[in-house]
């Protein structure tokens, strides 16, 4: 019970549920303000790390570069996907989204001398040599801990991932209330109406994809300097369904309900880590760790039952009126 | 070496099929993008492991009891999930944030059960059947002759049948069928019956044909369906069929060397979505889907 | 003098079914024009052709001399061409003024790149544009509803944003889908009034699929009547009224 108290573990909690605010946040700005279903999220956050890591691995550029170049990549695969799929009715959209996702990870994991192959991040050199791409963020991360004065890694990453998401939330927050947004959200409700008074449906579309995209880039980034390595694995579909899930707790719509979300899915997941007390502590740990997921199964069926709209949300985004 | 690649292509294909069937007319029922339907075919697969390895019994007859087995918890589902999200009348997102929850709850349960390494079925693996260049295993044998029945079973069930025509209209067109005064309910049940059937079928199919199986293949197996439901057009359970042969014929064909050295074999999962991506951009409604009216 | 719009051979199909066969009609500047015909005889769809929803197998279709049968609706749109739909499509999680303020043509506020850039213009467009706005629920005696959603608003209040939603958009024509459909006759004769005074006013044209034929002997200055997909005669109300092919066609279906 000692790691419960523990700051760091904590404070890893908190990052975590940094990262899945920045990703989500790309969620709630294609489906929350353009109404677009994308399924394939984690492809963007992939395609963000990979940029980064492989043009500082292979290029030698520096990180303050190849940061940029990684989120720009992950909007450039958003409109990339959206050009050719924005056409098409919203739930063919969806899976189309799928299938770009699987694609990316796909390649990832099969493109041995661009990716590293399954193995990851640490094989972007090849064969016997470990390729490290996080020694400049490390030593940033170093340096800002000395200066504030904060010794530990973790929490200095807290900072620094929740600084960049609170800037992006207010950001993303007066975006949905200019014009801009009006359009969006007609264009969400009514893409018929939209068009009858002038209002070009498919542009609008393709900049939310391409911005929520960008957001789940720059997620792929914390991710990646998080953990200073990564493999094709770590970008399942299960993210983007996480995702989907702190999106739709804290509230559809409201950019606002995503931290909210973040932070309580975040709470929720490491709480269920700490259940060593009968009867889970008759589990061997693989099988606790399926408990918990299962836990966690239902407690989104309960969600969805009870309180569809989750935390923040108007009831009626999730029913039928 | 062509007709080898189509057999496989077939074997594929079916599976993909009748798992698609299922899909399509859940999905044109009850709008319900059901992400547990990958987990449930596992589950189908599992099930019949246990009457197969378990109890002994020979793989026909465990296959069917898992065809029982996963029917019977798909109904199960749905009287303790689907159908009070519908009296709360439960948006598109409520449903699929749902069948989320309910696909973790099946995976993990599987996982509890039978634990993460890979089962096989007691099957003969050395047997294989010859006919001229092309040669089949006993899985692909089977899973061959039990699916174009089943496939030929469902269509004419579809087809001819009242009640089959009935979920036809429904899944085509909820509203106006319902207009008809047709019992909802009852064709909500047995749609669900024959989705738990097939997705039994499909999911013991490709364990069969895979060889070896772990409890996570159902997801794997979930995308190419959903894409051939796509492919195919959502509405229509003949598309679905359709879709299903496409991609699987698609996926295997595709790796021929007449075609400008063929695609690696690592990458035909990319060939089905690739097949479906650019089907769509050449006919968006799918191949028999219905195209959008202002 | 060549009309305002001017559609030449427009056919298009679904499937087997021949929705608009050969059709073609002129509408002059300023005038109110009309749009009958028995239910099925193919207006709906020809609207749809002309408004850029739906693109025409074959024919032509002109705006102030400019093609546009290729463009997309929203082009359409921005070319002078605005149109309405049977049931108002009232966007019912938006403010009323919202909803108008969104067909405001030229925001700047409207595009991502001048969010950044050009942000005093695009407050000064919205300033404008708000004014506009309320000028125009004035005009419709909707404007104590401004801030409301507009899902609260009546069926009848509806069409009436409906109304001062698209003249936001300034088109020199409009097309009306069914504007007195489901309408109660005090609602009638107040959109009757509308539609006319716009057109005094403003120099709109409008071209207007109607049932209701008394309206159409009332307002219209040119009558077009379409049966099973084909433009069946063409004229002043007086005289279409009273042709036989015009009659045979409502009571061929009516029977």
């Amino acid at each position: 019970m000692s790691v419960l108290s523990s700051a760091e573990f904590w404070a890893f909690v908190g990052v975590m549920a940094g990262i899945y605010t920045l990703f989500t946040l790309g969620l709630q700005i294609q489906f929350g303000l353009a109404g677009l279903l994308n399924f394939g999220q984690v492809a963007f956050m992939a395609v963000g790390a990979y940029t980064m890591a492989i043009l500082v691995v292979k290029q030698g550029w520096s990180m303050w570069l190849a940061a940029p170049l990684g989120i720009a990549a992950a909007a450039l695969a958003g409109l990339l996907v959206g050009l050719p799929a924005l056409r098409l009715r919203g739930d063919y959209f969806a899976i189309v989204t799928i299938a770009f996702s699987e694609i990316v990870r796909w390649v990832a994991t099969n493109e041995d001398r661009l990716t590293g192959g399954s193995q990851g991040t640490i094989n972007l050199r090849g064969e016997g040599v470990a390729a490290q791409y996080n020694g400049q963020w490390e030593r940033f991360q170093g340096w800002l801990g000395e200066q504030l004065g904060i010794g530990s890694k973790d929490v200095v990453m807290l900072l620094l991932v929740w600084s960049v998401a609170l800037l992006l939330l207010w950001v993303a927050g007066r975006l949905a209330r200019t014009p801009w947004g009006r359009v969006l959200r007609a264009i969400r409700e009514d893409e018929d109406a939209a068009a009858s008074v002038g209002k070009p449906v498919f542009r609008y579309r393709l900049q939310a994809l391409s911005l929520g995209a960008a957001a789940a880039g720059l997620a792929g980034l914390f991710y990646a300097w998080q953990f200073g390595f990564f493999s094709p694995d770590d970008f399942q579909p299960l993210i983007t369904f996480f995702g989907w899930m702190i999106l739709i707790l804290g509230g559809v719509g409201r950019v606002w309900a995503v931290p909210v979300g973040a932070v309580v899915f975040g709470f929720l997941f490491a709480a269920t880590r700490f259940f060593d007390f009968p009867p889970f502590s008759y589990l061997d740990s693989a099988d606790r760790a399926y408990v918990r997921l299962l836990l966690i199964g239902l407690l989104i069926i309960a969600l969805v039952l009870l309180r569809p709209q989750g935390i923040l949300g108007r009831r009626q985004e999730m029913v039928l009126e | 070496m062509f007709w080898q690649l189509l057999a496989n292509g077939l074997v594929t294909g079916s599976v993909y099929a009748i798992a698609a069937i299922g899909v399509s007319l859940l999905y044109g029922l009850l709008r319900l993008v059901n992400f547990a339907h990958g987990d449930l075919m596992a589950l189908g697969a599992f099930l019949s492991y246990l009457a197969n390895a378990a109890f002994g019994w020979p793989m026909a007859a465990a296959a069917l009891a898992g065809m029982a087995a996963t029917a019977a918890l798909a109904v199960v589902c749905d009287a303790l999930l689907w159908r009070p999200l519908r009296r709360r009348r439960a948006g598109f997102m409520s449903l699929f944030l749902a069948s989320i929850g309910l696909a973790l709850v099946l995976r993990q349960a599987i996982l509890l059960l039978w634990g993460p390494q890979p089962r096989s079925y007691d099957v003969d693996p050395f047997k294989v059947y010859a006919l001229g260049d092309v040669r089949l295993s006993l899985a692909q044998t089977a899973t061959i002759v039990v699916a174009s029945a089943a496939i030929a079973a469902i269509a004419v069930f579809l087809a001819r049948s009242a009640t089959g025509r009935v979920m036809r209209a429904m899944a085509d067109d909820r509203a106006l069928a319902q207009l008809s005064g047709i019992d909802v309910n009852r064709v909500i049940l047995l749609t669900w019956v024959l989705a738990g059937l097939t997705a039994g079928l499909a999911g013991t199919l490709a364990a069969l044909v895979q060889g070896s199986f772990d409890p996570n293949f159902g997801f794997q197996l979930l995308l190419p369906v959903f894409a051939a439901v796509v492919l195919g057009g959502i509405g229509s359970a003949y598309g679905a069929l359709a879709g299903g042969l496409a991609l699987g014929l698609a996926t295997e064909l595709s790796t021929w060397e007449g075609f400008a050295g063929g695609v690696e074999p690592a990458y035909k999962p990319v060939v089905a979505f690739t097949v479906l991506i650019g089907g769509l951009l050449l006919r968006p409604q799918g191949l028999f889907g219905r195209a959008r009216v202002v | 003098m060549t009309a305002l719009l001017e559609a030449s051979g427009v056919s298009k199909a679904f499937g087997g079914v021949r929705a608009v066969e050969d059709a073609s009609l002129a509408v002059e500047e300023g005038s109110i024009t009309a749009l009958i015909g028995p239910n099925g005889a193919g207006k709906s769809t020809l609207f749809n052709c002309l408004s850029g929803f739906l693109r025409p197998d074959r024919g032509r279709i002109t705006l102030a001399g400019r093609r546009i049968e290729r463009l997309p609706p929203h082009a359409i749109v921005r070319a002078g061409l605005a149109r309405t739909f049977q049931t108002a499509r009232a966007l019912t999680r938006m403010t009323v003024l919202d909803n108008v303020r969104l067909a405001a043509p030229g925001h700047p506020g409207e595009q991502l790149r001048n969010l950044l850039a050009r942000r005093r213009a695009a407050r000064r467009r919205e300033a404008q544009v708000t004014e506009e706005a309320r000028a125009l629920l004035r005009l419709v005696r909707l404007e104590e509803h401004a801030d409301a959603l507009a899902g609260t608003l009546s069926g009848g209040q509806r069409k009436l944003l409906d109304l001062a939603r698209i003249l936001m958009a300034s088109p020199r024509l409009i097309l009306l889908d069914e504007p007195m459909a489901g309408v109660n006759p005090a609602l009638r004769e107040e959109l009757l009034a509308h539609i006319l005074h716009v057109r005094a006013t403003r120099g709109i044209t409008f071209l207007v699929i109607e049932h209701d034929l008394a309206f159409v002997m009332q307002t219209a200055d040119r009558v077009f009547v379409m049966a099973e997909g084909r433009i069946l005669t063409e004229g002043a109300p007086e005289q279409v009224r009273r042709d036989e092919r015009v009659i045979d066609a409502y009571l061929g279906t009516h029977g």
